[in-house]
């Protein structure tokens, strides 16, 4: 990793040479972040959350996410993995989690640590933070970078009420670099720490961390890369997972089993009132809410962009209700008992051991202008143009909606010119069909009609 | 016109029990804010009140226009309904007090928030309502980061 990662470090990326520029992934875009200019698909990176919703949609595998290769794992001299526990969803029912971290080895790993109880510790720290902070109401969970991100944008007045305690990938982390070091007798720069994980999101919040000086992970490999050798491992060891289903070694937290899935982070929460929502539109939706004051009445609202959680990734393998189906499955085998010790939890916490280094801070704004008086004209110049747009949200002008394309001829960005229905102005007045009232007081940049047919 | 050219206005129609829109208004009132650049905090002052206020109309109100005025130093929301009116304006501004029916609530709305929070968020607050006719609130929230509640 470089020491000095880009301050708008972006996972998502488009291939410009499979790019046909259609327009899936403008629609897809929750945060308008995506143009069509001159044929191919551009992110915009102030507005980009790395939701990978673009990628998900984009018919022509012209969206991609960097993520760690398994190749740049021979920087290090001892190599950990800490999957996601997603990635014990992947696979059939007969292949347990001990098995997959057994696998895990031997495709290259020196160690391999389970994260359920991590989970669950985090539940204990969130539980000990919300008995000790009565207000603001809710909190927000911030195991999702993608919801992080979305509030430094879109929600800035919300930066204040995400709960400050890192997520569990982070304090695995953060655990492993203090103890490993001086165990191995290995300098800790020299130790590599890697998630497993079906988020492109995760290369974000460690190159580019909103809470953290510097990220105590070394990277993410995406569950899709490295199945394949995690399966042909597995294959080549059936005696070994015979004797792992005997003696197994790691013990795993029910409660911290059931994280990937909406709702998990917070299940394990006694005295509190959560609320879990999944997917970005909702997320939103309910974002909106909170930011107008509702919800005051839940603790903590857990907001995660995938559909029912991080289970539906867009970079994991097995489609997500087969892997939810079992997640909860491997819930039920571990069980409700505690595997973490609320002292001992209670102790890291007020070492602020789990703490946030910093709040998160809000986004840069950005303003229609800079100059409140532009601004307002530059307001007023936008709905205008909005009036003479046909609101068919087609995309051809490469805007993903005609709302959008008013906001950026307002901030001198394109042109009306780029509707094609505003060229042909006579066959509008034809299709009277979107009802829009005609007339008025439109002293917009109003492009004259043509008269003769081309 | 040195005057108009600073001030921006726009009107938002709400339709009482149009539950399908709840908070669209007040949304957009707020994206139009930080696109006008108010700083963070009146945004979310601003943001809370036209959220209670366009709440009040939907779930009692028949209907109701809300009319933003953003003009430099402050922003204007005045609301004002066609609807049952308040019979107890001292009353419904008491914290806690709630008319909403067991239906409502269930649906999580009217925990006797409404008046109150916005009273709460505005820096100038009038109410004024007569019984049969309509409620109208003509709020104002300072921008320039002085807000003492």
């Amino acid at each position: 990793m470089s020491d000095t990662p880009p301050r708008n470090f972006h996972a998502i990326h488009i291939t410009k040479d499979k790019c046909i520029g259609c327009v899936h992934c403008l629609s897809a875009c929750p945060t308008k972040a995506i143009r069509v200019e001159g044929g191919k698909a551009r992110i915009i990176d102030q507005l980009c959350i790395d939701c990978a919703e673009c990628l998900r949609v984009c018919p022509h595998d012209a969206i991609h996410s960097h993520m760690t290769s398994f190749a740049a794992l021979e920087a290090f001299d001892y190599k950990v993995a800490i999957p996601s526990t997603v990635l014990y969803g992947q696979f059939g029912p007969t292949v347990v989690p001990n098995e997959i971290l057994s696998a895990l080895r031997r495709v290259g790993f020196d160690e391999v640590y389970d994260l359920s109880s991590i989970c669950e510790l985090n539940c204990a720290a969130t539980e000990e933070y919300l008995n000790e902070h009565p207000s603001p109401r809710p909190y927000i969970t911030s195991t999702c970078p993608v919801v992080v991100r979305l509030i430094q944008r879109r929600y800035p007045t919300l930066c204040g009420q995400i709960l400050p305690i890192e997520p569990p990938r982070e304090i695995a982390a953060k655990i492993l670099r203090t103890i490993l070091p001086k165990s191995l007798g290995i300098p800790a720069e020299r130790i590599g720490i890697i998630h497993i994980t079906p988020c492109p999101a995760k290369m974000v919040s460690i190159n580019s961390p909103a809470t953290l000086a510097k990220s105590y992970l070394d990277g993410a490999i995406s569950i899709r890369d490295i199945f394949p050798q995690i399966l042909q491992a597995l294959r080549k060891s059936e005696e070994d997972a015979l004797m792992r289903h005997l003696f197994p070694e790691t013990l795993f937290s029910g409660i911290g089993m059931g994280w990937p899935l909406s709702g998990g982070e917070t299940r394990g929460l006694k005295k509190h009132r959560a609320v879990a929502v999944s997917g970005i539109r909702d997320t939103m939706r309910v974002l909106d809410e909170v930011e107008g004051g509702l919800l005051q009445d839940i603790d903590v609202l857990e907001c995660t962009v995938c559909p029912d959680g991080c289970v539906g990734g867009p970079l994991g393998v097995e489609n997500r209700f087969l892997a939810k189906s079992r997640v909860l499955e491997l819930v039920a085998a571990a069980g409700e008992h505690a595997v973490v010790d609320q002292k001992d939890v209670s102790r890291l916490y007020h070492k602020n051991f789990l703490s946030f280094d910093h709040p998160v801070a809000p986004a840069e704004a950005r303003p229609l202008d800079g100059d409140r008086v532009k601004a307002i004209r530059k307001a007023k110049l936008r709905e205008r143009v909005f009036a003479e747009l046909p609101l068919k949200d087609c995309g051809v002008c490469g805007a993903p909606d005609c709302r959008t394309l008013a906001d950026d001829i307002a901030r001198g960005y394109a042109r009306l010119e780029a509707c094609p229905f505003v060229e042909a102005g006579p066959r509008r007045a034809a299709v009277p069909a979107n009802g829009r009232a005609k007339g008025g007081p439109k002293a917009g940049p109003k492009k004259k009609a043509k008269k003769e047919k081309p | 016109m040195g005057e108009a050219e600073s001030v921006y206005r726009k009107e938002f129609p709400v339709r009482g029990g149009d539950f399908a829109k709840a908070g669209a208004a007040a949304c957009e009132i707020k994206e139009l804010l930080k696109d006008l650049g108010i700083d963070a905090a009146s945004v979310r002052r601003a943001a809370i009140v036209a959220y209670e206020s366009e709440m009040n109309v939907i779930m009692y109100a028949r209907e109701a226009r809300m009319d933003l005025t953003v003009s430099p130093g402050k922003v204007r929301l005045v609301v004002d309904d066609r609807g049952p009116g308040i019979p107890d304006i001292e009353l419904a501004l008491t914290e806690g007090y709630s008319t909403a029916t067991a239906e409502m609530r269930e649906l999580g709305f009217g925990a006797g928030m409404g008046l109150p929070n916005i009273k709460r968020n505005a820096d100038v607050f009038a109410i004024d309502s007569e019984v049969g006719r309509g409620t109208r609130l003509d709020i104002t929230i300072r921008t320039n980061g002085h807000h003492t509640s």
